[in-house]
């Protein structure tokens, strides 16, 4: 647990859920049960103060990636790590404390506020949990501040308010004060503008940067909207069906795009410039069934430069972009041994 | 190309009761829809873009009503039909493809069964077999694989199931195809390839389309032309290069630049102040007024109409483009 | 940092602040007009579950005599006046009441007819007389000599003749053939009394008030209905929350013993435990609440498995708060709207159960006041007094009614996803 450990680190980390089978099919074949790798062999790390995306369609895993940040859900395989220590060797109690350290904001703001609780208290109980020295009136201080670092003013009025007496952008602050306020290290953010509307999304992603520096946050940022990444993240890794398939800087990842799914992702994001034409082709077909995921390269059947023979038979892995730094592409002709194929 | 007028909206008053009072989700709003066109609706929560919708093909439903209005379309004032009248419009001449088709699709009838019906109701002394093929025909048209005609459409993912809708849209024959969010549940590459099927469909069979949506990314990059709609009222219509490029109305201004683009580097977004109006009192004139910079005491007077900017069809709600001597100024920046 | 979007109040929050602003009474009012037919099944049927709450509490607002007493004749029908013992006397006698008769020294010549009740009558009624005078400190006495005749017509005859005083007999009796009698008027009851008991749903075949019975039989329903119910709730509910957050073996276990005990049919359980525990209330509310605990079990476990899996739960666990915490704060308080719900409902089917232990002579003691013990002895006379079973019938149809409608009145109103937008 040193100063220079990275906060977050996912060490071949996957997450397999047991697809429910009938009685009969379940007794037949014990051998290979059919399950859905949510979360295939991830790694990457995460540094403090940095600001991560992980993008990808539905079906890429990403916001099972950030549960097991929070050990909302254990690996099946693989270790997760938070500033050092393995999430998994923690006892319930050990955990718990833990939790003040990593916070959560979720998509949506009105199913994750308890409808009985009015807003102050919701944003309340975690200090009540974990800030056990401080008196109660002090407690309500606390959330006073934090209510004000939000753009909640004024603070008072606001406490005793429920969920559904204040406005979704509200809400949404709600949830990051509650995030807040135990001074975590890690916010772990899935689609957390996604239900806002869209002149309040440009707001909360201000609100995001800003309490970035005053709190002194890392975030993991999930999200299938990349113009919104570009906006707010410093390094980048695209998901598809459980596995990373890029990742890197932002600058890297979205001026020099390496894999054909990372294009297809980038060329295909709506431009509101009337004059903009896409110029690449987009991918056939969709994203295919996570059960039955595609042999050897998950995204070979839709891949313009799949080479039949290698992409189809051989999983591809994370390996560096020859002469970049801290970029890092998982297919087989671009940064594999296959490269000498690339028809491009 | 003249501009054929198929659908004209006009001084269309819709109201919601609510337990507090009336809530006019749509305010005496005039629009025309062009024959071929692509009209994109755009607008935030609570504008008023899917009520309209719901009130042009008149599915609006207890607590709310038309209140006022005329719709034109195809000679006929569609508020002057009776109930069974306006069912035989509804499907046949005008469609609608929603955000989740499960809701029109009938889970218990195969895609073959659906088309097949979509297909006879519009030519009924089709054969059986005639209407089959045609039926096999769209679909792949629409990039579905042949051998899947006979499924279930819970066996189809969401962007089968929204291109099966736009064929059932296609073999009934629809003038007007009204999209509500047909997009938003669909991942984004799936988008784009319903963008692209869009728009190559509006070419080979001259389809009409509104689209509403909140996403002003799709916008720009489907429609011809946009309306902006808020509070219930329209702010701004125009061709979509115009309206995205040369932005009229404040609040459209600021709406278009709070969204990110993922072109631009170091892109600095528009925040706006403020929130949308209570519409069971909403503000006096200018329902933006509360919120525009350059509001001055006209636009807390009196509400503008429609004003045309560039004579070129370009209209903006906005006092800054009449000629009244106390009009607030456009710091255009 | 003040956020300038904020300094206006959005939307949502300024009709929600109106609506806070609304009074109660005018949302109550208003109700009408948001929710249709629901809205008037939840006034009316709270208005009638209000009245048999208030009778229960008050029977003697309904019940003008004491329900185990004989009150009147048996088997009169519902609004019929009873008949009554009346004087008749000569309309040149100069008697007034039988306490004239006191200062008399002999005994005065009474007729009566053989066979009828009216000797006992007016001697209790003289005896009654003869207390007063002895109180109020006279010595005087009212002293009677019964004369027996054979018929009714002898003995007005001898009342016209002057061979008895006056005479004693049924009012309906006399006065259909006192036209015959022109010398004689009917002076009016023994006791003297103005006006007669009435009994407005008639007499049992013990001559009890009927309506007095049924006023105090809701007590014994609402009593046997209401403590059920909370039995079975405070059971029920804290073991469905458990099984349902916790899961595992516990969970497994107690599952399959509610499911097992719901699978039986109630009325049958009711019986075997009623029949097994002796008749007492208590056991009768025990084998009632027994029957019900599945059902708040089920419920409130199904309630909490799906609430455990809601956004808001699991940002509780990410937040690092404690199981029991969790339980307390974000399961319970959702859970409770459909308990109170069901609880209605509840009440309603435990009402009818204990009817039905009660009218199969099962739980109360027979001499209680209860409307199932009252339909089980009305099933012999319901041909000869049909109003003996049908107002209990009444009165438990209308009970179940009204709490059920309430149930389900408020079910549709608290619960949005079956509510039409």
């Amino acid at each position: 647990m040193t100063a220079t450990d990275p906060l977050v680190e996912f060490d071949h980390v996957g997450k397999f859920f047991p697809v429910p089978t009938g009685l009969i099919s379940g007794l037949r074949s014990k051998k290979e049960k059919p399950a859905v790798r949510a979360v295939d062999d991830v790694s990457f790390t995460l540094e403090r103060g940095e600001v991560l995306g992980l993008a990808g369609e539905s079906g890429s895993g990403k916001s099972t990636v950030g549960r097991l940040a929070l050990r909302l859900l254990d690996p099946t395989a693989g270790t997760v790590r938070f500033d050092g220590i393995d999430l998994a060797t923690l006892k319930p109690e050990e955990m718990r404390r833990t939790r003040s350290r990593m916070q959560v904001v979720f998509q949506d703001p009105l199913a994750s506020l308890n409808p009985r609780m009015t807003i102050g208290q919701a944003v309340e109980h975690p200090a009540q949990i974990h800030l056990t020295d401080l008196s109660p009136k002090q407690r309500r201080e606390e959330v006073y501040d934090i209510f004000s670092a939000v753009g909640l003013d004024p603070p008072k009025y606001y406490y005793d308010k429920f969920p559904h007496q204040i406005s979704g952008g509200q809400r949404q602050r709600v949830v990051i004060a509650r995030g807040l306020i135990t001074r975590p290290d890690l916010i772990v953010a899935d689609e957390p503008i996604a239900m806002a509307d869209v002149s309040v999304q440009a707001l909360l992603l201000d609100l995001m940067m800003q309490l970035k520096d005053e709190f002194d946050l890392t975030y993991l940022f999930i999200t299938h909207d990349l113009a919104t990444t570009k906006y707010l993240c410093d390094r980048i890794a695209i998901m598809y069906l459980g596995k990373i398939v890029e990742i890197g800087t932002l600058r890297e990842v979205f001026t020099n795009p390496q894999h054909p799914y990372t294009r297809a992702l980038l060329a295909a994001v709506p431009v509101p410039d009337p004059r903009h034409r896409r110029t690449e082709p987009l991918p056939q077909g969709e994203i295919p069934n996570p059960i039955h995921p595609p042999t050897g390269c998950h995204f070979h059947p839709r891949c313009s430069i799949a080479q039949e023979g290698v992409c189809d038979v051989e999983r591809p892995t994370l390996l560096p972009v020859r002469g970049i730094e801290d970029h890092e592409v998982s297919c087989h002709l671009r940064t594999g041994a296959y490269q000498e194929l690339d028809p491009v | 190309m003249t501009a054929e007028t198929l659908y004209s909206i006009r001084n269309l008053t819709v109201e919601y009761d609510t337990r507090i009072g009336g809530v006019r989700a749509v305010d005496d709003l005039t629009l025309d829809i062009y024959k071929g066109e692509i009209l994109g609706l755009v607008g935030e929560s609570g504008c008023g873009k899917s009520t309209l919708g719901k009130g042009m093909m008149r599915t609006i439903t207890t607590p709310g009503h038309i209140v006022g209005g005329e719709l034109w379309f195809e000679g006929v004032d569609l508020m002057t039909l009776s109930e069974l009248e306006m069912s035989n419009i509804r499907g046949n001449r005008i469609g609608m493809v929603f955000q989740d088709p499960m809701t029109s699709l009938n889970p218990l009838m195969r895609i073959s069964e659906h088309l097949i019906e979509a297909i006879r109701t519009h030519y009924p002394r089709m054969s059986e077999d005639a209407a089959r093929a045609r039926a096999v025909d769209m679909v792949k048209d629409l990039g579905i694989r042949e051998e899947r005609i006979d499924d279930y459409p819970h066996q189809f993912s969401g962007g089968m199931r929204q291109r099966i809708m736009i064929a059932l849209v296609l073999a009934l024959n629809a003038a007007l195809i009204i999209a509500d969010e047909p997009t938003t549940a669909l991942d984004v590459i799936v988008e784009a390839q319903f963008l692209d099927l869009l728009r190559s469909l509006r070419e080979e069979f001259e389809l009409t389309i509104l689209l509403i949506t909140h996403n002003i990314g799709v916008v720009a990059e489907l429609a011809d032309r946009v309306a902006v709609m808020y509070a219930g009222k329209a702010a701004e219509v125009g061709p979509v290069e115009s309206v995205f490029l040369d932005t009229k109305h404040p609040y459209s201004r600021g709406l278009l630049k709070s969204v990110p683009n993922i072109d631009v580097d170091d892109q600095e977004l528009f925040k706006m102040t403020g929130a949308p109006p209570n519409l069971i009192a909403p503000p006096s004139g200018c329902r933006f007024h509360p919120r525009c910079p350059r509001a001055v005491d006209l636009c807390t007077d009196d509400e503008p109409p429609l004003i045309d900017v560039t004579g070129d069809g370009h209209l903006a709600s906005c006092w800054i483009y009449s000629d009244l001597p106390n009009r607030p100024t456009d710091g255009v920046g | 940092m003040h956020d300038p979007m904020l300094d206006e109040v959005p939307p949502e929050e300024q009709w929600q602040v109106d609506l806070g602003e609304v009074g109660l009474f005018r949302r109550i009012l208003n109700g009408r007009r948001w929710y249709g037919v629901d809205w008037w099944m939840v006034v009316i049927s709270s208005f009638m579950v209000a009245f048999f709450i208030l009778i229960a509490f008050f029977p003697t607002i309904l019940a003008s005599y004491d329900p185990l007493d004989q009150v009147g004749p048996r088997f009169l029908p519902p609004g019929e006046t009873p008949d009554q013992e009346v004087i008749v006397q000569r309309t040149d006698s100069d008697l007034e009441s039988l306490a004239d008769l006191a200062v008399r020294d002999e005994r005065v010549r009474t007729g009566v007819v053989q066979g009828a009740p009216s000797s006992e009558d007016i001697r209790s009624q003289a005896d009654r007389v003869n207390a007063e005078l002895e109180a109020g400190g006279s010595d005087d006495e009212v002293r009677l000599r019964i004369v027996r005749f054979d018929t009714l017509d002898e003995m007005l005859t001898g009342v016209t003749t002057g061979d008895v005083e006056f005479g004693v007999g049924s009012n309906a009796e006399i006065t259909a053939v006192l036209d015959d009698y022109p010398e004689l008027f009917i002076r009016g009851p023994i006791t003297g009394e103005k006006g007669g008991k009435s009994f407005p749903l008639g007499t049992n075949q013990i001559g009890q008030d009927v309506l007095s019975r049924l006023a105090w039989g809701s007590r014994i329903a609402l009593i046997i209905g209401f403590t059920a119910s909370l039995f079975s709730l405070f059971i029920g509910v804290p073991l469905g929350l458990l099984a349902g957050y916790t899961g595992g073996k516990f969970d497994r276990v107690f599952t399959l013993i509610m499911d097992s005990l719901y699978a039986f049919p109630g009325l049958i359980l009711a019986i075997a435990i009623a029949a097994v525990l002796g008749p007492s209330i208590i056991n009768v509310i025990v084998a009632i609440a027994v029957l019900y605990i599945p059902t708040y079990y089920r419920i409130v476990r199904g309630q909490t498995l799906s609430t455990k899996e809601g956004l808001h739960v699991e940002a509780a666990v990410s937040i690092g708060a404690t199981k029991s915490s969790i339980m307390r704060r974000y399961i319970f308080p959702l859970v409770i709207p459909s308990v109170a719900i069901i609880f209605s409902v509840n009440i309603a089917d435990a009402i009818l159960t204990g009817a039905a232990l009660s009218f199969l002579g099962l739980g109360l003691p027979p001499t209680t006041a209860d409307w199932g013990i009252d339909l089980a002895r009305g099933q012999e006379f319901i041909q000869r007094a049909w109003w003996l079973i049908t107002f209990p019938g009444i009165a438990v149809m209308l009970i179940v009614l009204a709490f059920t409608m309430l149930g389900e009145g408020l079910m549709e109103i608290f619960n949005p996803k079956l509510r039409k937008q």
